[in-house]
């Protein structure tokens, strides 16, 4: 066998033209897939991180079917050792944990009225989860010792007539049933550019919240976030079972975000169809360059089939011919494609007049690819074994091969 | 209170259901259990006495949760399908709040913030004051008479009376939330029964009539209870005390200032 792949090699290297053009074709497509899969999961990481630290988190702690039925009523028992246990259990993953009040309420000032969510938050750790405290526009954000004050979108605050310093005034159910009543003075006013952040969301100091809605020292969700979205991810199923007990859950970003999930899903869905067609095409090309060259060398196989080597030999032969081109082309396509994805990871790759189209997407105009093992492997790996199954063709024909045919060259 | 008593508290928080109430609180007295009416003539009887009516009428409301329950006290006033006042007496934590209903729109009024609010439309869906009722309720009482067709679906004999099934569908394009509303209706004209169906025709909630007596001379559902049948540990009860039918109620009643500034 051995003797067979040494065979093969040198087989490959007696037209070494041809063979490296085999080799650049099968490099450069294992190189752009490896690019182009790395670009894609850096982007959607992206895209994924910044959507969630506007508002949702990485993730969030709510009671079991608050997500399907959100309500009031469905609260976290004392909420600080809660955040506190998730901090232990994310071992790190999860750096911030911060609780909200989600009520709903009439909001009112001068005549004019909206319903809209209004969000009790602590300003100390919301400020680690959340990025809407960076994109207050007029004014300021929450600060602890705030009590009577609120931050609304930029929508809610045009639709209200409200600006910095006015007051307004909300109106919805407590939790105890009566009827909930404050009156806050506008701080600060935000936009994020999603209409539906800026439309519907007043935030509130965590306590006056829980005292206006009567909550008692409860609250409806904790917020989590850390460094990583991945690896505070793979954590969560660990966290929900310490959780299940109390009748709590904690629900991961795909969760959170289904149409973000599910766009991304379909995103790449898409691009695999182009990845595969490339993956075909380059097989094609190899598996017609490997045909010609065994038909070309049909008399030298007769040859060995005369002295005595089995067709299935002779088969195998160029089947790890195959073989070995496919490997060389991936690994120099692959240490091309890596390298070229490590470079843009540092340096980035800058769009041009596109940041109004890449802000939609809460993208930057710089974006950055993401080399991962999955990035890095599928492509070539892909690319390899559709060539040795493409293989099986010249298999086939060597094998069906007789001394006297083949050296007649028939 | 030198007003006459109607559907009061219903038309506010009842309304598909306030339509329910509507049925209950308004049709006077007692129909001749004869051959199967027409079920749009029956529905149009109704509402007919009802537009022509006044009422003044005071009411408890329970709401229950399966963490606590709370009792209202408040008195209501209507003039014809559409005005409307309930004011809360009782808690005193709740004592003061309003809600004004008037050709269409709904005001709030609550003391402590002093101010009257008017609601937004996209808010009309909401829970009215914490109940199992909508502001939606409380507004579009006739609704089920404009928006619908009807249909006498089933006649059968309860306790010595006739009671008819009317299905009630909405008109293609209407605006309107239900898929379709089935009511029970006895002979004199109680609404004993009636079943709000979503659009894939699964039920949602269902009003009870849990009691009914003689109010003012009339029959009436002293007792309803809402039932939101995706949360079978809370309902709404609503027990009509007191009520006086077909008297004046004076215009200042149902005007902003007196939500804001009840004149005695």
């Amino acid at each position: 066998m051995n003797g067979v792949a040494a065979l093969a090699w040198r087989n490959l290297w007696r037209r070494p033209q041809r063979t490296t053009l085999s080799l650049v074709s099968i490099a450069a497509v294992s190189a752009l897939l490896v690019f182009m899969l790395s670009f894609q999961m850096g982007v959607y990481q992206t895209m994924t991180e910044n959507t969630l630290r506007i508002f949702d988190g990485f993730a969030q702690i709510q009671p079991i079917g608050y997500a399907e039925d959100p309500g009031l009523e469905r609260t976290i028992d004392s909420p600080a050792r809660t955040a506190v246990a998730a901090l232990d259990a994310g071992n790190g993953t999860i750096t911030v944990a911060s609780p909200r009040v989600n009520a709903f309420a009439i909001l009112a000032n001068d005549g004019r009225s909206v319903g809209a969510a209004v969000i009790g938050v602590e300003p100390a750790s919301e400020v680690r989860v959340s990025t809407i405290p960076r994109i207050v526009r007029n004014g300021r954000y929450l600060t602890p010792g705030d009590s009577d004050s609120a931050v609304v979108g930029e929508l809610l605050a045009r639709n209200l007539g409200l600006s910095v310093g006015k007051r307004v005034t909300l109106l919805g159910n407590a939790n105890d049933g009566s009827i909930a009543a404050d009156i806050l003075t506008v701080r600060g006013i935000y936009r994020s550019g999603m209409a539906e952040l800026d439309r519907n969301i007043l935030e509130m100091p965590y306590r006056r919240a829980q005292q206006t809605f009567v909550m008692g020292d409860r609250a409806n969700t904790i917020v989590l976030s850390g460094p990583s979205l991945t690896d505070l991810d793979s954590g969560l199923p660990a966290l929900a079972s310490t959780l299940r007990p109390r009748h709590l859950t904690v629900l991961d970003w795909a969760s959170l975000e289904p149409a973000l999930q599910q766009n991304i899903a379909l995103k790449y869905a898409m691009a695999m169809v182009f990845y595969l067609t490339l993956v075909v095409v380059v097989a094609f090309i190899i598996l017609n360059t490997l045909l010609m060259s065994v038909l070309e060398r049909t008399a030298e196989f007769g040859t060995l089939l005369a002295i005595g080597m089995r067709p299935s030999l002779v088969g195998r032969m160029i089947w790890i011919e195959l073989l070995l081109l496919a490997l060389l082309g991936a690994i120099v396509g692959i240490s091309l494609g890596a390298g070229a994805t490590l470079w843009f990871e540092h340096a980035g790759i800058y769009f041009r007049g596109l940041a109004k189209l890449l802000a939609q997407f809460g993208l930057p105009s710089r974006l950055y690819p993401k080399l991962g093992w999955i990035s890095v492997s599928i492509g070539p790996a892909a690319i390899i074994v559709a060539i040795c199954l493409g293989g099986i063709v010249p298999f086939l024909r060597v094998s069906r091969l007789t001394a006297a045919n083949a050296m007649r060259g028939t | 209170m030198r007003q006459t008593t109607r559907l009061a508290a219903f038309s506010l928080a009842g309304s598909r259901a306030g339509m329910t109430l509507v049925f209950l609180l308004r049709v006077s007295g007692a129909a001749s259990a004869g051959p199967t009416p027409n079920a749009e003539d029956l529905l149009k009887r109704v509402f007919e006495n009802y537009r022509a009516t006044t009422s003044v009428t005071s009411l408890a409301m329970t709401v229950h949760r399966a963490e606590w329950e709370r009792r209202f006290s408040m008195t209501a006033w209507t003039r014809g399908g559409k005005d409307a006042l309930v004011r809360f007496i009782a808690p005193a934590m709740d004592a003061g709040n309003a809600t004004l209903q008037l050709g269409g729109e709904t005001w709030v009024f609550n003391p402590k913030l002093n101010a009257v609010i008017k609601l937004p439309p996209g808010m009309m869906s909401q829970s009215w004051m914490g109940s199992d009722f909508s502001y939606d309720d409380l507004s579009k009482s006739e609704d089920l008479l404009t928006e619908y067709r009807h249909r006498v679906v089933a006649s059968d004999t309860a306790a010595g009376h006739v009671m008819w099934t009317v299905e009630a569908t909405p008109n293609p394009g209407a605006p309107v939330v239900w898929g379709k509303v089935v009511l029970k209706i006895r002979d004199d004209y109680v609404i004993t029964e009636e079943t709000f169906l979503d659009q894939d025709m699964r039920p949602v909630r269902r009003m009870q009539s849990e009691k009914i007596g003689l109010l003012d001379g009339r029959a009436y559902p002293t007792v309803m209870v809402m039932y939101p049948l995706d949360k079978p540990t809370q309902f709404t009860r609503v027990e009509t005390l007191a009520a006086r039918f077909n008297t004046p109620v004076a215009g200042y009643v149902f005007s902003l200032s007196n939500l804001q500034n009840p004149r005695p």
